[in-house]
């Protein structure tokens, strides 16, 4: 092999040396290109999925809240009821007794 | 044998392929990094909603009870004052029934100005009368009955000009300076709150 030949394989050598770096950097930066998308999916994916949660949480205790004050409004009138009922039963002796106040009791 | 030539080219691409996997494995490392970064930062940021969602429902639970505790306390109160209302209402009307009974209404009467001349002090007193008292009352009988009842001679004059009052008195010294109103009227007014305190304790038992 002459000495010129010799030089012409080592070029070629530094020749695809060279382009397997440069091919490793095209690479190397379509990695980290894409990594920016993935993470803007991600966030997108992951925070759609917490929101949709939130609502459902929301939307739980606002029906919750709703079932709950439905069966106080019940009770509540039951015992509302009962109560006037028994204090009508009292309006007479209560008349009476307001009646002496003010014609028996002192100013 | 391999020649110095071939070995020198293979270690020039042999060290350009170990660089291209250092670039690359660099690259993937550090986009690995981002992402974990970034994973770690959005489940915070998922977090943040989610705890403030459970504070938002649990306000959101509170104020569909408040609201229904608070309506539930208005109604209560309501049918309480439609109840106390009718009982005061009514106590009144009896009380100022009292008028109508000569034999009741005579001694209250009687009370009644004995009430004010112990809260007057004087021994001379003006009485006012409404019209129909002023001429169905035994004026004497009730100087008689004042006398006997505060045990002390007192001088009692009789106003001409009748009052306007269910019934009842307004007993002032002569001059007119000072009074003391006890008509029913005025004296069941003056009353209310601790009427409304005693209704309140009898129907309801608060």
């Amino acid at each position: 092999m002459s000495g010129i030949e010799t030089v012409q394989i080592i070029v070629n050598a530094e020749k695809q040396a060279a382009k397997i770096v440069q091919d490793a950097e095209a690479t190397a930066a379509n990695i980290r290109k894409k990594i920016d998308s993935l993470i803007q999916e991600q966030r997108t994916e992951m925070l759609a999925t917490a929101k949709k949660e939130a609502a459902a949480l929301v939307q739980q205790a606002e029906e919750e809240g709703k079932r709950e004050a439905e069966s106080y409004e019940k009770e509540s009138a039951v015992r509302i009821r009962e109560l006037i009922a028994r204090a009508s039963s009292k309006k007479s002796a209560t008349v009476e007794k307001l009646v002496d106040m003010v014609t028996q009791g002192e100013k | 044998m391999m020649s110095e030539t071939s070995k020198f080219t293979e270690d020039i691409l042999k060290a350009a392929t170990e660089k291209a996997g250092n670039i690359i494995g660099e690259a993937e490392a550090e986009t690995q990094r981002a992402s974990n970064e970034a994973k770690t930062s959005i489940s915070r940021e998922a977090e943040d909603i989610i705890r403030s969602a459970r504070a938002d429902a649990e306000a959101v639970k509170r104020r569909e009870t408040s609201e229904a505790r608070h309506k539930s306390k208005l109604h209560e109160q309501k049918e309480k004052d439609i109840v106390m209302t009718e009982v005061l209402d009514h106590a009144k009307k009896l009380a100022l029934d009292v008028t109508k009974n000569e034999s009741k209404y005579s001694p209250y009467l009687t009370t009644l100005v004995e009430s004010a001349i112990r809260q007057l002090g004087d021994e001379t007193l003006l009485i006012h009368l409404n019209k129909a008292d002023m001429t169905r009352i035994n004026r004497a009988n009730v100087e008689r009955d004042i006398a006997k009842g505060l045990q002390k001679p007192i001088k009692i004059e009789w106003s001409k000009e009748p009052i306007e009052a269910a019934g009842g008195v307004i007993v002032s010294t002569p001059d007119g300076k000072t009074r003391i109103v006890n008509t029913l009227d005025e004296r069941f007014d003056a009353m209310e709150p601790k009427l409304l305190i005693e209704a309140g304790k009898s129907l309801f038992g608060q």
